[in-house]
């Protein structure tokens, strides 16, 4: 017998002379049998695990001295015995505070009607002018089921319902999946169609018209009001095609590429939005309504690899994305966004997470029109389509909680800049900020159960 | 002898997949949490073929297997190889701690002990005189081995059948986890095992059958949640004799020849591998009327079912 | 309008994303065995791992600047752009 036996032979022994410690001195046996050293076992008492996986979100969106945004969302997950599975999402998000209004900032106080139609802001001199009007609570609901359809196609289709106030969307979806190559590629093609309805209060302006500014209160007001408007709504209808392509890279990495086409036709202006008709000095003479294309064609293309670190680095996982996208109003951006997903202990990570986006504004883009440059096709001033470049840095941090839930803390920084994209200002704008800077904070719990 | 079903189906589950097999007579099953069927299916090969290979090479009922070169030597000296001279290793091991109770050399006394539970009453009881008869090729202690060979006195069976399934079981884990991390469950016919928790520190849970399955009122199934380790089961469910009332389990007492009086039903136990479950669940049965307190004192995990 | 600047940069990327598609086709040597796959089954390797917080970026982001989609759908949604 070899000397290993002998040893763990006597040692038995000697357990079996005195008590017996049956546990123990198996424990041995069974290690000598195996070549391996024990490890201890337990077990619980337990109640029925649940079908549904639910996450739960409360994100809360806040911009110095503008908007504030709550955004509360409850998703449930049932997996079935065929590998289908229907997923849930219900959305409730709120609105409120200040946002541009499109005009640009001037050495004297500026007056402007609300959207409404009803009554009247001021903005100081000096400062940008902003809109508080803006108070919107949404809701919405969607509903996806996936399945395999045959050996290595898998299917989707989804729907989509979203209602505001004054805004109306239902969306259709659907994706088909083909994993090859032992399940290491996969080609998928979707589209999807959204069809949206906008009735504003105050309806739609008038293109180009001059905003109409005086006593709300006054009899005239309304029919003079009225002569401003087109109709009382417009309808946007959008069509999405997207591409994707996923490689195993080895069993560390995963990649993947997506090229999207997406066509967007109907009402596409912002009918809050005015651009400032400014004379040669700079002084503003009008506010008139912008006007951008009734059609919009966007693609993208988009790159992400994913990559797992062995304990050199922390045993970390690091996301890298690029994402391209250029459009036929003359808008291209880029997008690099990345994060790090590090394990800290047994049971928590944390999540660091920083974003680049730069774009180009749109060719009808311009921050003021001077008097001379009318009639004008299309314009806008909305910073939102100008030329800008933004910055996101946070961190998440998640733990994992008895019973497989899991609890998680996000807090970003969101720090946006307009540039100029090469506009002269006239005299009467200069020390004036006309590129004013939007500072956000992002605040998010998570809970998953 | 009957032709070996040896087919490996493969079923998907709610987030993985079932390998089921039969083998050691037993239905056996292999749940590995993953969403990768190519892993799944490799891991049901291997693992379904190291169990038939276990089952192969120990079998009694199986004219080629080690087993049954040892049972027939008629004295001789037989080769054996590393893992067979572990395994006896191991049975003399517990052949020491049961004080002789536990004792492989006894799988003769069925001779004389035929169960059936179906029709009990009318099996033969046996005499005392069949049984001392019996008894004098049982004894471990007349069993000469070393890591190459091993002989008995002529007559003399060796049977693995109380080790052999539980053996297969950590065997399976061993294999499983040498080819993925992913949670995998082993269970043959009750004796089972796990790799280790589910995905996000889940246990996986398990039923336990109420030892009476014959009659009309379905009892309830113990849900048992595992996260580590391994779970047997054993037990004189379906097989046992009724005499003059009294109710004869089939675990033999392998000094006297006689079943245990008075064992519970059933008794599961948990142990860091299945082998050692098992020794522990025969070791609480051949207490008898003592099971319970027996593995109460030796502060191992367990259920009975009387 | 800058119509042709746009057509031949469509045109660059349509082929950029061909090539990358065919080369990594031909490769279809890159991959793992299905023994290989536990570090890819964990859930932070998924391409998106938490589909909630991108759900709630998206919408962010859709509301403050004029690109949306790439990942998924951009789709229409709400009246915030």
């Amino acid at each position: 017998m070899n000397n290993l036996t002998k040893d763990i032979k006597k040692e038995v022994a000697q357990k079996v002379s005195k008590k017996i410690n049956l546990k123990a001195a198996l424990s041995l046996a069974t290690g000598a049998l195996f070549g391996t050293s024990v490890t201890t076992g337990a077990v619980g008492q337990t109640i029925e695990a649940d079908e549904w996986q639910f996450d739960t979100a409360f994100l809360l969106y806040s911009e110095v001295d503008r908007v504030t945004a709550g955004e509360a969302i409850v998703a449930g997950t049932k997996t079935f015995s065929n590998d289908e599975v229907l997923n849930l999402k219900f959305t409730f998000d709120t609105l409120t505070g200040p946002s541009a209004n499109g005009a640009i900032a001037q050495p004297k106080a500026q007056t402007f009607t609300r959207a409404s139609g009803i009554g009247r802001y001021r903005t100081p001199e000096g400062e940008t002018p902003l809109d508080d009007t803006f108070h919107d609570t949404r809701v919405q609901l969607n509903g996806q089921w996936t399945q395999p359809v045959s050996d290595n196609v898998t299917g989707s289709v989804g729907g989509h319902l979203s209602k505001e106030y004054d805004y109306l969307s239902l969306g259709l979806n659907g994706n088909l999946a083909y994993d090859f190559n032992r399940k290491n590629s996969t080609f998928s093609m979707g589209i999807s169609y959204f069809s949206d309805t906008f009735t504003p209060e105050g309806g739609i302006p008038k293109p180009l018209s001059s905003m109409l500014v005086g006593d709300s209160n006054s009899p005239e007001w309304d029919d003079e009001f009225a002569k401003t408007r087109i109709s009382a709504s417009e309808n946007k209808s959008t069509s999405d095609l997207l591409i994707g392509f996923t490689q195993v890279i080895n069993r560390r990495m995963i990649t993947a590429f997506n090229y999207s086409y997406s066509m967007v036709d109907g009402y596409l202006t912002d009918p809050f939005k005015v651009v400032s008709v400014l004379n040669a000095e700079g002084l503003a003479q009008d506010y008139i309504y912008e006007n951008r294309p009734d059609s919009r064609v966007k693609q993208s293309t988009f790159m992400q690899a994913k990559y797992h670190f062995d304990d050199s680095l922390l045993n970390m996982v690091a996301d890298v994305s690029y994402r391209y996208m250029w459009d036929d109003w003359g808008i291209n951006s880029h997008t690099i966004d990345s994060r790090f997903i590090i394990p800290v202990g047994r049971a928590s990570y944390i999540e660091p997470h920083i974003r680049f986006y730069q774009q180009s504004a749109a060719d009808f883009f311009t921050p003021f029109v001077i008097e001379d440059q009318l009639p004008v096709d299309f314009v806008s001033a909305d910073y939102r389509i100008g030329e800008m470049s933004a910055v996101t840095i946070g961190a998440k941090y998640g733990v994992a909680l008895n019973g497989g839930n899991e609890l998680s803390f996000r807090l970003e920084y969101y720090h946006q800049r307009p540039t100029n994209g090469g506009f002269e200002e006239p005299e009467a704008l200069n020390g004036l900020d006309t590129t004013p800077v939007i500072d956000a904070i992002i605040a998010q719990v998570s809970y998953s159960f | 002898m009957m032709k070996k079903n040896r087919t490996v189906n493969l079923t998907k589950k709610k987030d993985g997949y079932g390998i089921n097999f039969n083998a050691m007579a037993s239905p056996c099953e292999v749940l590995i949490q993953t969403p990768d069927k190519c892993l799944a299916e490799l891991v049901g090969q291997y693992v379904s073929h190291e169990v038939w290979r276990i089952e192969d090479k120990y079998s009694r009922y199986d004219t080629q297997s080690v087993c049954s070169q040892i049972n027939t030597s008629s004295g001789r000296n037989i080769a054996i190889d590393e893992e067979t001279f572990l395994l006896l290793n191991f049975a003399d091991q517990c052949y020491q701690l049961s004080d002789g109770l536990f004792d492989i050399s006894s799988g003769v006394l069925r001779k004389v002990w035929t169960f059936d539970g179906v029709s009990s009453e009318y099996q033969h009881f046996p005499n005392q005189d069949d049984i001392n008869k019996v008894l004098e090729l049982v004894g471990w202690h007349k069993v000469i081995f070393d890591k190459q060979s091993i002989s008995l006195p002529s007559q003399m069976q060796l049977d693995f059948g109380g080790i052999g399934k539980e053996y297969a079981v950590d065997r399976s884990i061993l294999l499983a986890k040498q080819h993925t991390k992913r949670p995998v469950l082993v269970n043959l016919g009750g004796d089972l095992a796990v790799t280790g928790p589910r995905d996000n520190e889940q246990p996986w849970q398990v039923a336990i059958e109420p030892p009476d399955c014959s009659g009309v009122e379905h009892k309830q199934d113990m849900i048992v949640a595992i996260k580590q380790g391994a779970l047997a089961t054993s037990g004189d469910a379906r097989r046992y004799l009724i005499n003059a009332g009294i109710r004869y389990g089939h675990v033999l007492n392998a000094k006297t020849g006689w079943p245990i009086l008075h064992a519970p039903r059933s008794i599961t136990t948990v142990a860091p591998q299945c082998i050692q479950a098992g020794i522990l669940a025969t070791l609480g049965l051949l207490q008898g009327q003592q099971a319970e307190a027996f593995l109460t004192e030796q502060e191992i995990t367990y259920w009975a079912r009387r | 309008m800058k119509v042709n600047k746009t057509k031949v940069k469509t045109r660059m990327n349509v082929i950029l994303l061909s090539v990358c598609v065919v080369s990594l086709s031909a490769c279809s040597s890159l991959g793992v065995e299905p023994w290989e796959r536990d570090l890819l089954a964990k859930k932070e390797m998924a391409l998106t791992s938490s589909p909630i917080d991108a759900a709630l970026d998206d919408h962010i982001y859709f509301s403050k600047e004029a690109s949306s989609g790439g990942k998924s759908f951009g789709g229409g949604g709400c009246g915030c752009n």
